[in-house]
């Protein structure tokens, strides 16, 4: 019962915490899923998948949105010497209609969606642990607003293996 | 457990009350007591000068006096689309009243793409290169469309954040006719005024 108790009371605290942090404010938010270890030997290629969740009210636009006035999604990694970014491929967008608009199809990514990359590790590169960084731009509307765009950090850890 | 529990709301109050008042702070230290925070209505719509599209510096005290609706939109804002063509009738319709409609454009996108983008939306009132500071007086304009209705007196009398309907937005626009310029109300408001109390004067007598 005391426990119950307890949960209800953090729980009422996070939401007030919240609440503080975004006074009449929707906030538009992409997170990325943590990454497991990404190896790569020396020579050789791996294929990364980098995964993302878009919070339940909005919607971005895809990396090839159907004007060009709209903001495509776009991630742009730095990879240090030892490793180069070989391809980046992203999803297909929805094609959906908002009630803003009905009659306009906008291509959109909402919910989850995930963009592959492919890593190469140089046949001189030598062994060790490398970090991958960039950056996630996009542009989201929920269903009557749009919001700046944004971008979000986006890190990883690569290990070069011996050839 | 009714000891703990009171420890738990006092704490859960204190550090609401803390976070509500940090950010207020933060926010007048950073902006002055001129930014806009919370409801609107009834405050002095923050001055601002912007450069327009055709080049020249538009005040926005300079139109104390009239009705002005003043539109934050961008190029990249699907909802704010919608409301241009709406917002031309309206200028149409109500520009003879006193109406006047400025949008200001929180683009990175170059002017005569903006313009271009305008012309293809027909819109034929004003529209103004914003700023972030103009953004950050305004309350931090992050969500286009917001729409503020400032009255001839310069006190802001509606904001509505998003796509609403047309009606609401000429319900608005009508109530923001409806204002009069305390200021530099001309004879004939002060006669009209005078002539709606008299009745209550009466009665009271």
């Amino acid at each position: 019962m005391r426990k119950n108790f307890a949960f209800v009371l953090i729980g009422l605290l996070l939401a007030g915490l919240a609440l503080a942090q975004s006074p009449g404010n929707n906030v538009p938010s992409v997170i990325m899923a943590p990454i497991g270890k990404v190896q790569v030997r020396a020579g050789a290629s791996t294929d990364v998948s980098l995964d993302f969740r878009i919070g339940s009210e909005f919607h971005i636009n895809s990396h090839t949105p159907k004007s060009e006035l709209l903001i495509p999604t776009v991630l742009k990694l730095q990879a240090p010497d030892q490793v180069t970014v070989a391809d980046v491929k992203y999803p297909a967008g929805q094609d959906v209609s908002f009630p803003f608009s009905p009659d306009e199809k906008l291509s959109v990514y909402s919910g989850d969606f995930s963009i592959d990359t492919v890593l190469k590790a140089p046949a001189n590169a030598a062994a060790g642990t490398y970090p991958v960084k960039g950056e996630l731009r996009f542009q989201a509307c929920d269903h009557s607003a749009c919001y700046p765009p944004k971008s979000i950090p986006v890190q990883f850890q690569v290990s070069v293996g011996k050839k | 457990v009714k000891r703990n529990a009171l420890v738990f709301v006092a704490l859960f109050v204190a550090i609401l009350a803390m976070l509500a008042s940090g950010k207020y702070l933060d926010r007048t230290r950073k902006h002055g007591p001129l930014r806009l925070v919370g409801n609107v209505q009834g405050l002095q719509a923050p001055d601002f000068q912007l450069p327009s599209l055709d080049g020249s510096k538009v005040k926005l005290s300079d139109f104390r006096g009239k009705a002005v609706l003043l539109n934050f939109w961008a190029t990249w804002c699907p909802p704010c689309k919608v409301e241009m063509p709406w917002f031309a009738d309206l200028q149409r319709q109500y520009g003879k009243d006193g109406l006047v409609i400025l949008g200001v454009a929180m683009d990175d996108s170059k002017p005569d793409s903006i313009q271009q983008f305008a012309s293809e939306m027909g819109v034929n009132y004003q529209i103004l290169l914003g700023t972030d500071k103009v953004s950050d007086d305004y309350g931090d304009v992050d969500s286009l469309p917001t729409t503020f209705y400032i009255g001839r007196d310069g006190t802001i009398v509606d904001k509505m954040v998003g796509l609403l309907d047309r009606k609401d937005i000429e319900d608005a626009v009508k109530k923001t006719l409806n204002t009069t310029n305390r200021s530099i109300a001309s004879p004939q408001q002060s006669q009209a005024a005078a002539e709606v109390k008299s009745p209550v004067k009466d009665a009271a007598q």
